[in-house]
């Protein structure tokens, strides 16, 4: 009797009926997911759209939610934002570089930095405000400015990206600096010429979404220094304050009409965010590289 | 002798293929007491040979029997691999391509490579074949090295009207004659190739042997091949490398016959040679 | 296919093109050594000429240097160049040829030798004749043998049957005619050894066939006899 006689009828329908359920499992918890979070963003919206406006874009706080407006904590973030990214590149593509392309993985120190970039992208935020307080704002007398908020996000976010700029300067195959080394190249001419700018795209994704991480963060710029009620534009060295910040004073407010203008805080901070990961997913796309 | 018996005397182009006579053939490699090894453990032994100019010289040998680890030397390229230690001496024209204030960027000008998988940086055909010349330095007239370059690699017909386009799409048999043509604007002497054509389909891997045939005349080259009937086709010398084993059973790489491919591929010397090319042992 | 393609599919493995075509050239250029070596021999026996035939047979060294240097050739090519499908068969074909061209050349050899023993001997005049045409037969049909090979003509390759059948029958004839010679002594040896000088006309007539079903072979991938000594009616 050949094995292959007899019908082709499943004999094992418990089998298949544990997959179906395993699989409306991975749909329930999806949706949940989903649904919750879809849920917030539409509470969020169809309470603050109506108070997306220019006097949002345009005005300072005031004690009149009717002519008050956020466009000091709205530069303050870009601006911080801006910040974000001129110290957080180099420092942590540099630091990458030298972990990945430089370091003798035998020696302690090293070992000692790699074990740390981890626990440092796990710290509390809370924790880096503290810092913040303790050493730049206190320490070296910089006082509650920008620039400090600016810095103590910049260490916030920095272990991240260096995370990712690793890993963009690790996908860069062996071959390639093989190839540019056998031609006569120089380690600096090979790091410079070829591992970065092939790594670009993976750096510049995990910069931006590192630095997006930062700009919604609270805890830190609270306790640097950042004002509850500003009404001046930012600059470098004077006193300010983020979207964050003014999203949490206006929700402690009383008055109902606050509350709807945090709405729209957040709907534009919001708006920021998404911007910005959009951009880099967007870079990822259109530099994405098939080795 | 009556006119009809006068013999004309022929040159038979097939003797003219013997390679010439040792006293005619330029070192330009000499090889003596060669060993590698990597972290303590002996790859590679006691090699001993002379490389000539303008020949084509082939390794073969079973997996594992150190011919990718023995082209390296040729380059320093075993260098950047860490507790890779290399005995013994290679001299390049005379002079100890170990030897202490040796620059393997100055080794690596003179002496390119080309890799078994084809490893085209992501950047354009151009700047492909300018890479070299560029961070070496050779800007100048760089349009016409890298014209030159291509057209020795026979690429030159299918890709001068893209210049531009990206290395990645051309095929793999365009990409490793890229990789070629990259190796060449540096003006190296010798051209080392590890595997050139095992990743390749057969009509890439008939035009990357049809090359080292024209590119002969100019050039040095050193071929390492798993494919024997690929060394008998190209190689003007083969050297048969095999593996030992020590007293607790690790393996070493040696150099078992080198002679001229002709005489290794119809009556070789050692029996192990022949078990080898006859396919009787892997 | 663009002009660039098809010229680079035509260039592939061209020095393994340029082995075979000098393989080839060296064996029309031993066929005319063989020849060259059966018009001395014949006219050696023709002219009675001892000192003719005494080249013939040094000029035989020059046929076994080609022979052996083909012998080589190939056996180079086998090693390195693993041919296949028409490539072998040419190969093969031409270790035939090489073997039957030197085996034409030793029966020129064998046919001055039998001159210079018979020289002073009495002799047929008119018999002699005959080998004149039975020669100049042996010649045209060792010509058409290499031309057909050359060009690879399937039809001029079986046409040495009939030019073979022509000798083979000016064989029997001569053959015949000795045995009506007489009782002289001096000319029955000499008829004697003539007879062989026939016979190997006939036979280098023979090599020449062989060289045509090489040509078969090569063209159509078949090994295959014209015909068949131990059926001469197939």
């Amino acid at each position: 009797m050949s094995a292959s006689a007899g019908s082709l009828r499943s004999d094992r329908p418990r089998g298949r009926w544990v997959g179906r359920l395993f699989y409306g499992f991975l749909l329930f918890s999806l949706v949940l997911g989903f649904a919750t979070l879809g849920a917030l963003l539409v509470q969020v919206f169809l309470e603050g759209y109506k108070w997306v406006d220019l006097v949002l874009f345009l005005e300072p706080p005031s004690a009149d939610p009717l002519i008050a407006g956020a466009e000091p904590a709205i530069l303050a973030t870009i601006f911080l934002g801006v910040l974000l990214i001129l110290f957080t590149v180099p420092l942590g593509v540099g630091t990458a570089i030298y972990l990945e392309e430089y370091a003798d993985r035998e020696r302690w120190y090293n070992r000692l930095l790699e074990v740390n970039i981890q626990n440092l992208a796990a710290v509390p935020s809370i924790v880096y405000g503290i810092l913040g307080l303790a050493f730049l704002v206190r320490g070296i007398g910089l006082g509650r400015v920008l620039l400090a908020g600016a810095m103590i996000l910049t260490l916030l976010v920095l272990p991240t990206v260096i995370i990712a700029a690793r890993e963009a300067i690790r996908a860069v195959p062996d071959s390639i600096r093989q190839g540019a080394y056998a031609l006569g190249a120089t380690k600096w001419q090979v790091v410079w010429r070829q591992v970065l700018p092939a790594a670009t795209p993976g750096i510049a994704t995990g910069s931006i979404l590192a630095t997006s991480r930062g700009l919604g963060e609270t805890a830190p710029l609270l306790l640097v220094g950042a004002l509850t009620y500003v009404s001046f534009n930012p600059t470098l060295l004077g006193e300010f304050t983020a979207l964050p910040v003014q999203i949490y004073q206006w929700v402690s407010r009383p008055q109902e009409e606050f509350r709807t203008l945090a709405a729209a805080a957040i709907i534009v901070l919001l708006g920021i965010l998404l911007t910005l990961n959009a951009t880099a997913i967007w870079i990822r796309n259109r530099y994405e590289r098939r080795w | 002798m009556s006119a009809t018996m006068a013999a004309v005397s022929v040159d038979l182009t097939a003797r003219a293929r013997e390679l010439p006579a040792k006293e005619f053939r330029e070192v330009v490699f000499h090889v003596e007491d060669l060993g590698v090894s990597y972290n303590g453990n002996a790859a590679l032994q006691d090699v001993s040979l002379e490389i000539y100019r303008n020949f084509v010289t082939a390794f073969i040998g079973p997996s594992g029997c150190g011919k990718s680890t023995f082209i390296r030397c040729f380059n320093h390229l075993n260098g950047l691999i860490p507790g890779a230690v290399v005995e013994g001496k290679i001299l390049y024209h005379g002079e100890d391509l170990y030897g202490p204030h040796v620059d393997p960027v100055e080794v690596r000008k003179r002496i390119g490579m080309v890799f078994q998988k084809p490893n085209p940086f992501p950047k354009s055909i151009y700047d492909n074949v300018a890479f070299g010349p560029r961070v070496l330095g050779m800007t100048d007239r760089l349009d016409d090295r890298v014209e030159r370059a291509l057209e020795q690699a026979a690429l030159w017909d299918e890709v001068k009207d893209r210049l531009k386009a990206s290395a990645l799409s051309l095929s793999g048999g365009q990409q490793q004659r890229l990789c070629i043509a990259r190796c060449l604007a540096v003006e190296p002497e010798v051209i080392l190739m590890d595997e050139p054509a095992s990743a390749l389909d057969p009509i890439a891997t008939t035009r990357i042997e049809d090359l080292m045939h024209e590119l002969k005349r100019d050039y040095t080259i050193i071929v390492v091949t798993h494919n024997m009937q690929q060394a008998a086709r190209v190689a003007d010398m083969t050297a048969f490398f095999s593996i030992t084993r020590g007293e607790e059973g690790q393996r070493t790489g040696i150099l078992v016959e080198y002679d001229a491919t002709s005489k290794i591929f119809t009556q070789p010397s050692d029996k192990r040679t022949e078990d080898y090319v006859t396919g009787r042992f892997g | 296919m663009s002009p660039a393609d098809s010229a680079s599919v035509k260039g592939l493995r061209v020095s393994f093109q340029e082995e075979l075509e000098a393989l080839q050239a060296n064996l029309q250029e031993e066929s005319e050594f063989v020849l060259r070596s059966l018009r001395g021999a014949i006219n050696a026996l023709q002219q009675r000429d001892v000192e003719l035939a005494d080249e013939v047979i040094a000029f035989d060294d020059e046929v076994d240097d080609r022979y052996l240097a083909i012998g080589q050739g190939i056996e180079q090519l086998l090693a390195r160049q693993t041919p296949v499908a028409v490539d072998l068969r040419l190969v093969l074909a031409v270790l035939h040829i090489n073997l039957g061209l030197e085996r034409m050349a030793d029966l020129c050899v064998t046919i001055a030798k039998l001159t210079k023993l018979t020289a002073e001997l009495e002799h047929d005049a008119t018999l002699i004749e005959a080998f004149e045409e039975m020669g100049s037969r042996a010649e045209e049909m060792i010509r058409v043998a290499m031309t057909s090979f050359a060009e690879r003509d399937l039809v001029g390759a079986e046409s040495l049957v009939d030019l073979d059948e022509l000798i083979d029958r000016a064989n029997r004839r001569f053959v015949k005619h000795v045995l009506e010679l007489g009782n002289d002594p001096e000319l029955r040896e000499w008829g004697t050894r003539m007879i062989i000088v026939s016979r190997c006309l006939e036979r280098i007539g023979d090599h020449a066939v062989d060289i045509g079903e090489q040509t078969a072979y090569l063209v159509t991938g078949e090994f295959r006899e014209f015909t068949d000594a131990s059926h001469p009616d197939q």
